[in-house]
């Protein structure tokens, strides 16, 4: 199969490395890391862009990588050629190879930060996107000394309440850098540290075209992404005309 | 006689220290302390709402207008009080079990509040037990959920059952919000409302208290 993946920026490492050994011919794009932190209908918007370029005769699939991301796929239509996309919530169950083990670590450990390779090196800082969480300079900068002191504080409450750093190890890092950095931000912050090994199988199949209905949803050319709020995640619905 | 107006200028500007001095003032003026909350401190948020949504303020910008409409509430909450103002109602409020985001729930309280509200914000990461701990105690008529992650929505359906096993689903309206939260949802789960923004919570609220 000829198909074009369409894939977050902070699967960099994995999807390379997975089209080089892929039996498909693979053509990749690469979006910045952290539309997620745009509004879901901006994400959609540029996903969209990306999607109808694709869909043309060169390719017989467009395959996202990418999961619901807080909705930023939803609504996303499939138009000459199918879209497929994993079942999943956030990128995470990709890194972990399944849906139900991201559900199943969530579950038990609120408060957890995730860090991949591509967490750590790709890209400016999400946060840039949308103009939030902006260093205390800049805040200075834009509201003054003694607001600055304040929405610093409130934004950066979240380190109070989240606690740990999980570090998902993919077996494709050239060596332990990435762990390492993880580890010692874990240990600035007076948080917990888990490395925890991922699995590339979801990912695989997705390049490779192994989409089974229990873990891929196939969009017909016409139809849309649908959340269902169970555990499929995510279902294809006609498109409006 | 000092100008009232500033209060709404001072809230929407994020300037705590002008609308501390501006209810001050007013409060030495003996100006009505129900009028200034509904004249120009309700409407201020309404209108930094409207200005989150077409994306004019964003998050920063909506921190400081909640201080500083709470700091004159707080001047305000004792006169409001003697005045016997009415509570507009009793209002409950969380993020759901194993969601840590709290800022959008944050502003939806302070607007409750400003909008006459008796609030009892939970926090985040709130187990169902505690929500229904907290409608045996305090007898809210609206009990608010926020979520802020797709993987957490999940608890906002097992919370409403909680409420349902404990026997108090009746006895609260329940209204559900965040940003990966959609009208569907709320119906599939059973939710009374869904606030699309946090100015559109706190008008759904009201109108749900009068119902």
């Amino acid at each position: 199969m000829r198909i074009k993946v369409i894939s977050c920026d902070v699967m960099f490492r994995e999807i390379c490395h997975l089209a080089a050994h892929s039996p498909n011919q693979v053509d990749v794009e690469f979006l910045p890391k952290g539309l997620h932190d745009l509004k879901s209908a901006a994400m959609r918007e540029r996903l969209q862009q990306q999607v109808d370029a694709a869909s043309t005769a060169d390719y017989q699939a467009v395959a996202m990588a990418y999961a619901l991301c807080g909705n930023g796929l939803a609504g996303l239509q499939a138009r000459a050629i199918p879209v497929v996309v994993p079942r999943a919530h956030d990128c995470i169950a990709l890194f972990m190879g399944a849906r139900q083990r991201y559900q199943q670590y969530f579950d038990t450990h609120p408060g957890v930060y995730f860090k991949t390779s591509g967490w750590i090196e790709r890209g400016s800082t999400a946060n840039q996107l949308s103009g939030y969480g902006l260093d205390m300079a800049a805040l200075v900068a834009r509201y003054g000394e003694e607001n600055a002191e304040y929405l610093f504080e409130q934004l950066n409450q979240y380190k109070k309440t989240y606690n740990q750093f999980t570090y998902i190890d993919m077996g494709i890092e050239p060596d332990d850098r990435f762990e390492k950095q993880a580890r010692a931000e874990a240990g600035e912050r007076g948080w917990d540290f888990e490395r925890i090994a991922g699995d590339l199988s979801l990912l695989r199949r997705l390049v490779d075209g192994d989409w089974s209905e229990a873990d891929f949803l196939v969009v017909p050319p016409g139809y849309r992404i649908a959340p269902t709020y169970d555990d499929r995640i995510i279902e294809a619905r006609e498109a409006a005309p | 006689m000092p100008d009232p107006s500033r209060l709404y200028e001072a809230i929407l500007n994020g300037d705590h220290k002008t609308s501390v001095a501006v209810t001050r003032e007013a409060i030495d003026a003996k100006i009505d302390a129900m009028e200034l909350v509904s004249r120009h401190m309700v409407p201020a948020m309404d209108e930094v709402g409207r200005r989150f949504e077409c994306e004019d303020y964003f998050v920063p910008e909506l921190l400081l207008s909640a201080r500083a409409m709470k700091a004159a509430l707080e001047l305000l909450r004792p006169l409001l009080a003697a005045e016997g103002a009415k509570s507009a109602g009793r209002v409950v409020i969380g993020t759901v079990q194993g969601d840590l985001h709290d800022i959008g729930k944050n502003i939806v309280a302070a607007m409750l509040e400003g909008g006459g509200f008796e609030v009892f914000d939970l926090g985040a990461n709130v187990a169902p037990q505690m929500f229904v701990d907290t409608i045996r105690e305090r007898h809210p008529q609206l009990v608010c959920l926020s979520a802020l992650l797709t993987v957490t929505m999940g608890s906002m359906r097992t919370t409403i059952e909680a409420l349902k096993q404990a026997g108090v689903r009746d006895s609260v309206k329940v209204l559900v919000g965040g940003a990966p939260v959609t009208p569907e949802f709320a119906r599939q789960i059973g939710a009374d409302g869904f606030g699309e923004s946090a100015t559109a919570a706190v008008t759904l609220a009201r109108q749900m208290v009068q119902a």
